[in-house]
């Protein structure tokens, strides 16, 4: 293992790849810790169970890690990174289809916190859920990257390797859609 | 809940996932990543060999395919004569062994018989008997 080089708390994402590539594991959980939170709000509003979340962000990593020469900063490493994690949460989809993984009824989901508020919360969140599963998957993750996220059209264009004015068209349909679904 | 504002549905969206992201441990997940990682390190090679491997498979495709089109397509169709050897040497690939032995007896008869004749010289006062009997069979066709 190399030795840790040195670095800040606001060390760029850029200083830690490189650092990770020269081996320096503390380098990678730095990442993991840095952007583990955005992924896995990311990864549940797609869709993912919520039980398979903490699985489905460590699968989204290791790829990231064992592919990371491919990055080459065309965009942000946490956008990279998300859509890293849309493959890894379809690629899961598909195994799930395969398995018939029948999802555990709400009722005997783990809840924490005040019931009332809960339901409430979580009423509004599934409904929103369910409207994003209908989605074509481009619409469904530039809407995330967008509304949950907060990146610009250019960052999203740059990670999905299309161009803004898609991405802007992409979102609108998305909105539309969403709208119409949850009415 | 209505969401027909823009400004509403960004909002809900925002706060999505924000329970699974809360009961996220991101200490043990990067410790187990890490772990993950260190267990299985990037297999660079294999993956450079498996990119070669697609290379050479690609060349052999495009190698073959060539070749196919290249016996399908007939270069030279007025020329006739040039391809008959070719197509002659592809019957004889063909054959078993004891075919070939008939073939190669039957071309040492026709070489040694009658039928052809393949004088030494041009000049005919130069033939012996037979050989002149031979050849004027063979004008006689």
């Amino acid at each position: 293992m190399a030795h840790p080089q040195l670095r800040t708390e606001t060390s760029s994402d850029a200083v830690l790849i490189r650092a990770w590539q020269a081996g320096d594991e503390r380098a990678a959980a730095d990442l993991v810790e840095r952007h583990a939170r955005p992924l896995a709000r990311f990864l549940a509003g797609a869709g993912a169970p919520d039980a398979d979340v903490d699985d489905l962000v460590q699968e989204t990593f290791i790829r990231a890690f064992r592919s990371v020469d491919r990055f080459r900063g065309q965009c942000q490493f946490r956008t990279w990174l998300l859509t890293i994690g849309g493959n890894v949460l379809k690629d899961f989809g598909r195994r799930a289809a395969r398995r018939k993984v029948v999802p555990l009824d709400e009722s005997v989901r783990d809840v924490t916190g005040d019931p009332h508020d809960q339901a409430e919360a979580s009423e509004t969140e599934e409904m929103l859920v369910a409207g994003l599963k209908k989605l074509p998957r481009l619409q469904r993750e530039v809407f995330l990257l967008r509304a949950q996220q907060g990146l610009e059209y250019e960052e999203i264009a740059a990670a999905l390797a299309t161009t803004p004015g898609a991405a802007r068209v992409h979102y609108h349909h998305a909105v539309r859609r969403l709208k119409e679904i949850v009415k | 809940m209505n969401l027909n504002g823009d400004a509403k549905l960004e909002a809900l969206a925002k706060r999505l996932g924000a329970t699974a992201a809360e009961r996220l441990d991101v200490a043990a997940t990067a410790r187990k990543v890490v772990e993950r990682l260190r267990e299985a390190p990037p297999r660079r090679t294999i993956w450079v060999q498996q990119t070669w491997m697609r290379i050479a498979a690609a060349v052999v495709i495009v190698i073959g395919g060539a070749a196919v089109a290249t016996r399908l397509t007939p270069l030279h169709p007025a020329g006739g004569g040039a391809h008959g050897a070719h197509f002659i040497a592809d019957d004889l690939s063909d054959l078993s062994a004891d075919q070939l032995r008939d073939v190669l007896q039957g071309f040492d008869e026709l070489v040694s018989g009658d039928s052809v004749v393949v004088p030494d010289s041009t000049d005919l006062r130069e033939l012996d008997p037979q050989q002149l009997r031979t050849m004027l069979r063979s004008l006689e066709g």
